[in-house]
């Protein structure tokens, strides 16, 4: 289509799509004037049945958990999919970055630079690690605190260079956290297995709700997917950085 | 209010759908799809609101905390947020590997697939 | 309560599959490659054996389990469940079959391919099977996008070609909008039945005439999976996508992909939306027949039209897309069950071809079908499975085709559009026909040498870019540009095709297989039963199982067998006309005529989008018409 066509017919029916969204969307009770009775059943029993203050963890991990073990998979599938795309071809190779002139290398990062990026990354790390591990007590959990692990580490980029990022975080390490990540939260499902009872099921001691430990598997999925959300993304911050930085096309 | 609310739902949904419609630039093209992706979100957290409700966290409440919102939409509204991170991150790879070997970036440019 | 089941082999069909692809993801570095296409084989098998159990084990009644322990208090829905039936544990199982085969090819066909890709093919494989089983709403969304996301990487699989990359992009955005209809589509029916329970919301909406809400919730949640299934005019992403993958890839693609919307689709409709009041049975019977013969022309037309093979066997995968939701469309526990026989048997078919293609591909450096012309000589295997498979897909008896091709006559027959027999006869033998034309003319020799004036079958060569070269090696060690492989086709590469056309074949002669895919359609058409199944109100009973199944066991009649054979015969002819030097000024009209039809397919991402809009909108428009 021309791309005056292809605007005409796009304006009829997106208005036409309006239409219908609007007439579906006027179905829908007033804004906010109720709550389903599941969710309201659902903020009532959680804290006393999983010892939770966070009800969206608990969903999240336990009564819903197996949507977010697919959950987990959908980010490691985009992860290996981009580690597939952005791999070096047979037209490329790779080749650390380095100065042109002969008679200089690289400036070191400036002492400054270096510094705010040691605190940065440090408050990062500490920051990601404790809202992974109490996702079951305020929002926050696995998904969370693994993007903020993971730009612990991209700092660590910004505040130095890529060859000491290469030496930070090899490769097969990020993979390998990736991937027991990802296994490790089936595996924990497998608790439920062995203990006679539903896959997935919440089998380990609860403790007491408010606690630094507490809710059981809810914690230890959470660290669980942190450890691969913070691997897949880093992963995914080296493969980008490689094929601007790294990667070129082949001399012959 | 009702109006207003929903009516941002459709209006985010078909601007970021124009947005991939007309795109010349691939990079804002999925950007637009984020954007469209975002409708969606702000769809499910409406649904579970509650006029003066408080977060689904029940720690460090007020006397008389009132009802919470709906926990199980924020849930949702989690999950679709991960997903659309990673369609982003891929679609993105796409267009970096489009940029080196069709050497365009515009997607109206792109001719490899047609009849 | 004990009517649930606590079977471990049901979180094991897709644990098993996941767990293998997140260590394969993680530690592929450690191991040589022949560990790591031995290990993802023997799990894909594992998978199948394990959803193969599930199959038979549910086909007197289905299995619910109740995940995390969290079963249904008080007649609502707390967790999710997975509600296996013999239909959906089936469709598992194929899925897991062509995992298999499209793995063990895979072995020689890419020159190598770290533990990545075998994670993102397992990956897709547990999503498959978590679409099939799951009862839940919510879940059917993340299987459907888990899915999505895998198959966008695999199709960019060849990073080094535009092609692959613009089909890839294409098929990510298309489908991506599809996925977030699906998510308005459920997150409006939340908001109006409180629960995400494919029984529970079922139950809440029986009765009740549908409202605006209702109907554009239906429209959403089928615009995506009809997205997914690349119905008309939601297809235009699929040429582009499945003509560039790598051809394993494709086996996967046509065989389980597609599929899978259309099982989405018909999964919503009979458990949420079939209780509806007002007897919207007939006339939304009417939309979906519409938009399968749409689907099915299209398809058929544009294969015919194609001279690169990858491209020319998506449309035909397209056109039989047409022709299940025309069986679906019928909204009949016949019209489901020769939907289901199909897609087995045209799966193991079009799979084949795909393979066979592969062979062509690997050998000769090119998929062109004109520059192929004559050089077919050494490639015998890959002749026969071709030719095979194109004859299968036609109906040919005794494959397993011919027997759902007779369920779904029947089940026409008794909804009273008999003259659907006439436009699937004619759409498979089109496409069919454009498959063995192709095939004649590469081993055969038959044909013009040059086409140079504009024929059927001379549309823009844009795929040979793409196609002309093998596939590119993971350690940048390989050889980039075109090269032939003169020697012998390796038996990873040979079996593959073999055997599925062998499984074909013996499903076909394996006697009462139609009665039973009757029985699990019927089971699976049943709202009320399931309904009280999964929330364990009650045994439910399933409604004139016996009128269906003594239906099906009569289905296979002697004027059936020679429509077949007619249809076999079509797609002979067709290859000839397509062939013969005295037939030119036939395909020259030919050509002319459908000029415009191929000129809409641009593969431009803007303009695939506004079909995609426009589609919806007439969808709302439909459904409104069928459901109020």
């Amino acid at each position: 289509m021309s791309s005056r066509a292809r605007l005409v017919f796009f304006a009829v029916a997106a208005a036409a799509l309006a239409a219908a969204l609007g007439v579906g969307l006027a179905g829908l009770p007033s804004f906010g004037s109720q709550v389903s009775a599941y969710a309201r059943m659902l903020n009532e029993l959680a804290p006393a049945q999983r010892h939770v203050t966070d009800v969206v963890a608990a969903i999240s991990f336990d009564y819903r958990g197996i949507d977010t073990l697919f959950e987990e998979f959908i980010l490691l599938s985009a992860v290996a999919g981009i580690s597939v795309l952005l791999r070096p071809l047979s037209d490329e190779t790779r080749r650390l970055p380095e100065d042109k002139a002969p008679d200089r290398r690289i400036p070191p990062p400036s002492p400054a630079v270096w510094l705010l990026a040691v605190f940065l990354s440090s408050l990062l790390l500490l920051t990601g690690i404790e809202t992974v591990t109490h996702g079951q007590l305020t929002p926050g959990g696995g998904f969370q605190g693994g993007v903020v692990l993971a730009s612990g580490l991209y700092v660590v980029y910004l505040g130095t260079n890529y060859t000491t990022v290469e030496r930070f975080q090899p490769n097969a390490l990020l993979e390998a956290s990736d991937g027991l990540g990802a296994s490790g939260y089936a595996f924990i499902g497998l608790l439920g297995l062995l203990a006679g009872v539903s896959y997935l099921s919440n089998v380990v001691n609860l403790g007491i709700t408010g606690d630094a430990v507490s809710s059981g598997t809810i914690q230890l999925l959470n660290v669980v997917v942190g450890v691969e959300v913070a691997g897949g993304f880093a992963i995914l911050a080296s493969e980008f950085l490689d094929q601007t930085a790294v990667v070129r096309t082949r001399q012959r | 209010m009702s109006v207003l609310a929903y009516g941002v739902v459709v209006w985010l949904f078909l601007i970021g759908v124009y947005g991939v419609v007309t795109s010349k630039n691939l990079i804002h093209l999925v950007v637009c799809l984020s954007v469209a992706q975002s409708a969606t979100d702000i769809l499910l957290l409406e649904i579970g609101y509650r006029s003066g409700g408080h977060a689904p966290v029940f720690v460090d409440l007020p006397a008389h905390p009132g009802p919470a919102v709906d926990a199980v939409t924020q849930a949702l509204a989690l999950t679709d947020v991960v997903v659309g991170a990673a369609v982003t991150a891929l679609l993105l790879a796409l267009v970096v590997q489009v940029h080196k070997r069709a050497g365009t970036l515009d997607p109206n440019q792109l001719r490899a697939t047609r009849d | 309560m004990n009517q649930f089941s606590s079977s471990a082999v049901i979180p094991a069909s897709v644990v098993v599959p996941l767990v293998g692809a997140a260590l394969m993801a993680g530690f592929s570095g450690l191991l040589p490659r022949w560990a790591r296409d031995l290990i993802a084989i023997a799990i894909a098998v594992a998978t199948v054996v394990l959803t193969l159990i599930l199959t038979s084990a549910s086909a007197g009644r289905p299995m619910i389990y109740w995940f995390s322990g969290w079963r249904p208090a008080g007649g609502m829905v707390i967790g999710i469940d997975y509600a296996v039936g013999p239909l959906g544990a089936g469709m598992a199982s194929l899925a897991g079959l062509l995992v298999t085969a499209a793995l063990v090819y895979s072995c020689r066909y890419f020159d190598s391919a770290r533990g990545r890709y075998h994670a993102l093919v397992l990956i897709f494989l547990a999503g498959s099977v978590d679409f099939c089983l799951t009862g839940d709403l919510f879940n059917v969304f993340v299987a459907f996008e888990l899915v999505a996301v895998t198959a966008f990487g695999l199709t960019g699989y060849n990073a080094g070609h535009p092609a692959p990359l613009q089909g890839a992009i294409n098929f990510a955005v298309t489908n991506s909008l599809g996925g977030m209809t699906v998510l308005m589509g459920v997150g409006l029916l939340y908001a109006r039945t409180g629960s995400l329970n494919l029984a529970q919301v079922g139950q809440a909406l029986a009765g009740r005439h549908p409202d605006g809400l209702v109907v554009v919730a239906f429209a959403l949640l089928a615009g995506g999976f009809l997205i997914k299934a690349a119905v008309v005019p939601f297809h235009f992403w699929l040429p582009d996508a499945y003509g560039s993958a790598p051809i394993p890839v494709c086996v996967l693609f046509a065989g389980v992909l597609s599929e899978l919307g259309l099982f989405g689709l018909i999964r919503v409709w009979d458990t949420v939306f079939s209780g509806a009041a007002g007897e919207p049975g007939p006339r939304m019977r009417a939309v979906l027949l519409g938009l399968g013969i749409a689907t099915a022309l299209v398809g058929a037309v544009m294969a015919l039209a194609q001279t690169q093979l990858k491209r020319m066997l998506a449309f035909v995968t397209m056109s039989h897309l047409g022709i299940y939701l025309i069986g679906v469309g019928l909204l009949s526990p016949l019209g489901l069950a020769g939907a289901s026989l199909l897609v087995i048997g045209d799966a193991l078919a079009k799979s084949a071809l795909f393979l066979g293609v592969g062979i062509v591909q690997r050998q000769r450096a090119t998929v062109s079908e004109l520059k192929l012309r004559g050089r077919g000589r050494g490639l015998a295997v890959a002749g026969v499975t071709i030719a095979l498979g194109a004859l299968a897909l036609a109906d040919l008896p005794p494959f397993a085709s011919a027997g759902g091709h007779a369920l779904l006559a029947t089940a026409a027959d008794q909804a009273g559009v008999s003259w659907l027999e006439v436009v699937i006869a004619a759409t498979v033998g089109l496409s069919s026909g454009a498959v063995l034309r192709a095939a004649g003319r590469i081993w055969l020799g038959w044909g013009a040498a040059e086409a140079s004036s504009p024929d059927v079958g001379t549309a823009d060569d844009a795929g040979d870019e793409a196609e002309d070269r093998p596939d590119i090696t993971e350690d940048g060690q390989g050889i980039a540009g075109p090269s032939e492989r003169p020697g012998r086709v390796p038996l990873t590469m040979a079996l593959p095709p073999l055997a599925l056309l062998a499984i074909g074949l013996g499903l076909g002669l394996a006697p009462g297989l139609e009665a039973h895919v009757a029985t699990a359609a019927a089971a699976f058409t049943d709202r009320s039963a399931y309904a009280a199944t999964v929330l364990g109100t009650g045994r439910g009973a399933v409604a004139d199982t016996a009128g269906v199944v003594d239906s099906a066991s009569h289905a296979v009649t002697v004027s059936g067998l020679l429509t077949d054979l007619g249809q076999v015969a079509a797609a002979l002819c067709v290859a000839v006309v397509g062939l013969d030097r005295r037939a030119v000024r036939l395909r020259r009209a030919l050509a002319g005529g459908t000029g415009w039809l191929r000129r809409l397919h641009s593969g431009l991402v803007g303009d695939q989008v506004t079909w995609l809009v426009a589609g919806l909108a007439l969808l709302a428009a439909l459904g409104g018409a069928a459901l109020r």
